[in-house]
């Protein structure tokens, strides 16, 4: 007869960057059930933002979290526009949409360093964020922040990218693919990286739908769905069709997010050559409408949902934010049972979660 | 907003189940503290994630309500925290966290409710 032991995984693991806990029960050196305990960190953000008036929550929703953190200010700013609802420039919609594909890059190429770390691929690791350091730099250079960016407001964006900076982000871009394309083709093929992926922590497509998954991690069971299919921002005019692999494993959502960083590279380059000239922002007068709206973006770990009601005043009545990772967590439920106590970590980080926008 | 669906409390379980079997899926729930009542949105998405439903139901404060996590385990997060943070009395979740999913043993009790008002802890806000 199997052995049981519970055995706490977090929140303090070397592979885990945040504190989460996952409660399992292995029967000997399989896990037989898991518990997700989540609530380390919780910060308060919902609640925080009846502090303050609507044009600063852009500024406090944007420190959710530290990777997408350009996705939480676009999308608590658009939630915002809704309630009127607001017209913003063509222009802006185009800048906000460059800025969240090289989030993406920067978050993508982050996870695949931390995936390939996960497994003992150390020099890869670093070669993948050798690489987000010059996604890093576009970001300062057009943006003028590398991490927290702080250039959306409600109405449209703060700055705009002249044709110096857009040839130095062409020519920078290019660079990254080759990069990246040289470094994705040793992970997808790599003998070690498949043993230690391929048909682990397997989710079907049923089980991602009915865990309610979203982004990568739902892409990767086979599932055509990404927010960017609403055509928000500047989606409608480039060609965007999202990117889906079919075996539900580790290996599926890696390749998942590898070719998302490529299609993420094109889509910035397709909407720089397409970029409408004019204005980058509307004058917004008076204050939200007593109005509620949900709007949702494709932030680089899946969809982020955002519910907001006004009040007729400058204090938003509720805020709510649902972050992937929040999705996502219940799959642990389901993908780690039955694999090895080894294959933890890599599994965990095939979610790519993050427990900084969980505990919003 | 379209697609905001009026139910009742009661309805809840057999108009999500009714909305699963038609292939959508659970985005999320959005519990409102309207001072004497709660109203609870719960958030299905269809057709590729493009459309959104949401179906909405009022319920008293000392009421008890459903959990649609029989039916499907995406909801036992939100449901878990919509009990917390508001005190929103959902019965039977599949795995309940009792009361202390996000909030630890000396956190402050349903800290979402409008009654508890949120504190600057300095700076100018």
């Amino acid at each position: 007869m199997a052995t049981r032991t519970t055995v706490p995984f977090g929140p303090q693991h070397p592979v885990l960057p945040e504190p989460i806990q996952l409660r399992i029960t292995y029967e000997d050196e399989k896990v037989a059930e898991v518990v997700p305990v989540i609530g380390y960190g919780h910060r308060g953000i919902e609640k925080a933002c009846e502090l303050n008036e609507y044009p600063k929550n852009i500024f406090l929703c944007e420190r959710v979290c530290g990777i997408c953190s350009y996705q939480h200010s676009d999308t608590v700013s658009q939630v915002i526009e809704m309630l009127w609802p607001l017209d913003i420039p063509p222009r802006a919609r185009y800048l906000r949409t460059i800025w969240a594909e090289m989030a993406r890059c920067h978050s993508h190429l982050l996870w695949l360093g931390l995936f390939a770390d996960a497994f003992g691929f150390e020099s890869m690791f670093l070669q993948f964020w050798r690489i987000r350091e010059k996604i890093l730099d576009l970001l300062e250079m057009t943006a003028g922040h590398r991490v927290t960016q702080s250039v959306n407001v409600v109405g449209g964006v703060r700055r705009d990218i002249n044709e110096e900076q857009k040839k130095t982000v062409l020519d920078s871009l290019a660079d990254i693919r080759r990069l990246s394309n040289d470094l994705i083709r040793v992970l997808v093929n790599d003998y070690t990286v498949k043993n230690r992926t391929v048909g682990v922590g397997v989710m079907t497509k049923e089980q991602a739908i009915s865990l309610g998954c979203a982004g990568p991690t739902l892409r990767g069971s086979g599932v055509s769905e990404d927010a960017r299919l609403t055509k928000y921002n500047a989606y409608g005019e480039l060609n965007f069709e999202p990117i889906v692999e079919y075996e539900g494993d580790c290996y599926c959502r890696m390749q998942v997010r590898a070719r998302e960083l490529l299609q993420a590279i094109d889509l910035q380059v397709e909407a720089l050559g397409k970029m409408p000239k004019g204005e980058i922002a509307v004058k917004v007068k008076g204050n939200p409408p007593a109005n509620e709206a949900v709007f949702r973006t494709e932030a680089p770990r899946g969809e982020l949902f955002y519910y907001g009601k006004g009040n007729g005043t400058r204090h938003l009545e509720r805020i709510k934010i649902r972050t992937p990772t929040f999705a996502n967590l219940p799959a642990v439920l389901i993908m780690l049972p039955g694999c090895q106590l080894a294959d933890v970590p890599v599994n965990v980080h095939s979610l790519d979660p993050c427990i900084s926008c969980t505990e919003r | 907003m379209e697609n905001i669906k009026e139910i009742t409390k009661n309805d809840i379980v057999s108009e999500g189940k009714k909305l699963l079997d038609a292939g959508a899926k659970f985005v999320t729930a959005v519990c409102n503290d309207l001072d004497e009542k709660f109203e609870v949105n719960y958030v299905f998405s269809q057709n590729r994630g493009v459309d959104l439903t949401l179906l909405r139901y009022a319920v008293g404060k000392d009421e008890e309500v459903p959990s649609l996590s029989g039916i499907t385990l995406s909801t036992v997060l939100i449901e878990n925290e919509m009990k917390e943070f508001f005190g929103l009395k959902v019965k039977d979740i599949a795995i309940d966290f009792g009361g202390h999913l996000m909030l630890a043993h000396d956190s402050p009790t349903t800290p979402m409710l409008k009654s508890k008002k949120a504190e600057s802890k300095g700076g100018e806000s």
